[in-house]
């Protein structure tokens, strides 16, 4: 290559001038949405209350005694081990239902797939059973043919998971650029190197979202982990149903309630501040 | 840097509509060829299967030598500009640039200084690290071109990479290109509709017509000495008169015209552009004489009809409405060197099969 000369460079675009919001449809927004939040925050105020009282009667309206004797009844129970399962189910869970939600999800959208419709109708029909009719005839035929409840377990979370994966994977793959991926080839970037360094970090909002919902539906589950873990897989869903229902001991019920509602606000939290940093880039 | 590209016998249906016809081209190496032709006349497929990403129906295609047909797009060593610029939104303007030069193996480090020096070529420095979202379209499409060449293709193929830009960018862009052509030899074959995009970019520039191509000359030969009727019509020519040629001259209704040396008796059309035709002025020679019939500004000049004995014949003028009105007389001067005569058994492109011959002379658009 030779030496040239550059050429003049560009004009550089300024900053399009948005238009001014009004101060009252600012404030309106505001108090909207600060009554959303209440309105979903509230319901957990009495729970986290409960979880820190180590007293509290009737009439009372707050405890009378503040402590930390629910955490360690809730551990005592097994709300270490619980969770420790839950977070193993739900994970492997969105480890399967996520890139088999995204295949389907790309098969449906980018190829001319033969009965593509009803495949797409019968991917989404897991939501529109009963589970508890579909998991008390599993149970028979797990039991027959010696297949281990966990697995068992899985794989019907995953099959109850995919009706969300692929959804939220076929608006994305609607909208991807399939030329994107032309475009790396033709630079010189073999399918592979294609696959990580193009199609999915261009759909990687996409695939934490799909994978955020299989874990919540594998994370909040009770009946499936009940009839197909056979008692075998104790999860903080089941732990707080036995704990609800037998212990009597608010508070320790309060801790476990707790464990189960805290790491999915976090992992939105986290999902959300991710996706807008990178929008902010 | 520079390949020689050849493509023989190229065809390509789809479904039952062939598209390529057995496409014939050779583009030397460090050339530029335009591939000129209408919406739909199948240039993009041809390009998608110069760069792999199709594969045709039959024929072969060459780069330097080597068969390329059935190998994999990355590595054919040829980058294509698409129309849009597919700049990756989740990677910034000098990661872009740099993405060729990572993929084939070279350190991040080294690949970003490299990937600053093509930035520096399309004078986009300043930008290495923005974001593609926030780049105006000629900004992105010369990163798109910079990120082509960081690929170091043996052949840059570009399908109507300005087409959506504004005219001015657009002639910026060809300029940079030019530079570009200068500052790394490469070869390159551009895709385009626009005729005034092609004369601006290529050296020589192929006609597909009808899954074809129809001619592969120099603008001005093409422009001057269509080899047929169709090609002088897609080029924009108005004015084709059938006739006979008898001796060097041709015989039609518009009178006795002689005709370049070496013209074949024999029946033919005699083709003039408008551009070429000009208005006698006082006192000066003419060679056919008609009534003005309309008259309609035509970008800074007037095209201009006029009816010879029941011959339409069109013209470019400076001369405007009020110099030369509907119902003026006009004494038309035909240039000798602008007259071209396709002969009967040409008509037609080539890649038509026999039929009517259109012997009609080409009247209003």
């Amino acid at each position: 290559m030779t030496a040239v000369a550059a050429p003049p460079s560009p004009r550089i675009d300024t900053a399009v001038a948005r238009p001014s919001r009004s101060r009252v449809g600012t404030v309106v927004r505001s108090a909207a949405s600060a009554a959303l939040g209440v309105w979903w925050l509230a319901p957990l105020v009495p729970m986290l209350l409960w979880a820190f009282a180590d007293r509290w009667t009737f009439p009372d309206r707050l405890p009378r005694q503040w402590g930390l004797d629910g955490w360690r009844a809730a551990f005592e129970a097994g709300a270490g081990s619980a969770m420790a399962s839950s977070l193993a189910v739900a994970v492997v869970v969105a480890v399967i239902a996520t890139p088999l939600g995204a295949m389907a999800a790309r098969a449906l959208e980018t190829h001319d797939i033969r009965h593509g419709r009803l495949v797409g109708v019968l991917l989404v029909l897991p939501v529109a059973v009963p589970p508890f009719a579909v998991v008390l005839g599993l149970t028979s035929v797990t039991l027959r043919w010696g297949i281990p409840g966990s697995v068992a377990l899985i794989t019907a979370l995953v099959a109850f998971s995919l009706p969300y994966t692929v959804s939220v994977m076929r608006a994305a793959y609607a909208a991807h650029d399939l030329t994107m991926e032309e475009q790396a080839r033709t630079l010189g970037a073999s399918p592979r190197s294609t696959l990580w360094r193009v199609h999915l970090p261009m759909v990687a909002p996409s695939l934490v979202m799909s994978a955020f919902l299989a874990f919540l539906v594998a994370w909040s589950d009770y009946l499936m982990t009940l009839v197909l873990g056979a008692g075998r897989v104790t999860t903080l869903a089941q732990l707080l149903g036995s704990s609800a229902s037998s212990s009597g001991h608010d508070s320790s019920v309060a801790v476990i309630a707790a464990l189960i509602v805290a790491p999915p606000l976090v992992l939105l939290a986290a999902i959300h501040l991710s996706i807008r940093r990178t929008a902010q880039r | 840097m520079s390949g020689h590209l050849e493509i023989r016998g190229v065809e390509r249906s789809f479904g039952a509509t062939p598209v390529l016809a057995g496409v014939d081209l050779s583009v030397e190496a460090g050339q530029c060829v335009a591939l000129l032709g209408p919406s739909g006349s199948g240039k993009s497929t041809l390009l998608r299967i110069v760069a792999g990403l199709d594969d045709p129906a039959a024929g072969e295609v060459f780069l330097d030598g080597r068969q390329v047909d059935g190998v994999a797009p990355e590595r054919r060593r040829t980058s294509l500009v698409f129309q849009r610029p597919r700049l990756f939104p989740h990677l910034d303007v000098l990661d872009n640039v740099a993405f060729p030069l990572i993929v084939s193996g070279v350190r991040r480090r080294e690949a970003r200084a490299s990937a600053g020096r093509f930035l520096d070529l399309v004078g986009l420095t300043g930008l290495a690290s923005r974001r593609p979202a926030t780049l105006s379209g000629g900004q992105e499409q010369r990163v798109a071109l910079a990120r082509a060449l960081a690929a170091r293709p043996l052949v840059l193929l570009l399908d109507e990479p300005f087409s959506a830009l504004d005219p001015e960018v657009r002639d910026d862009m060809h300029t940079l290109v030019r530079d570009l052509r200068a500052a790394v030899e490469t070869t390159v074959l551009v895709v385009t509709h626009d005729r005034a995009e092609a004369a601006a970019l290529a050296d020589t520039v192929a006609v597909l017509l009808d899954g074809r191509i129809t001619a592969h000359d120099t603008i001005d030969a093409l422009h001057t000495r269509p080899s047929c009727l169709a090609l002088h019509e897609f080029l924009g020519g108005r004015n084709a008169v059938m006739g006979e040629v008898v001796a060097g001259r041709h015989l039609s209704p518009l009178g006795v015209l002689d005709v370049p040396w070496g013209t074949p008796d024999g029946r033919g059309s005699l083709v003039v552009r408008q551009e070429a035709l000009r208005v006698a002025g006082p006192g000066e020679a003419w060679d056919v004489a008609g009534v003005v019939t309309s008259t309609r500004p035509h970008g800074a000049r007037h095209l201009v009809h006029v009816d010879c004995s029941g011959t339409p014949l069109a013209l470019e003028t400076h001369l405007g409405p009020s110099l030369l009105g509907v119902g003026a007389p006009a004494y038309v001067v035909v240039p000798q060197e602008a007259r071209h005569v396709i002969p009967l058994t040409r008509l037609q492109s080539p890649a038509t099969t026999s039929g009517t011959a259109v012997v009609a002379p080409r009247s209003e658009d």
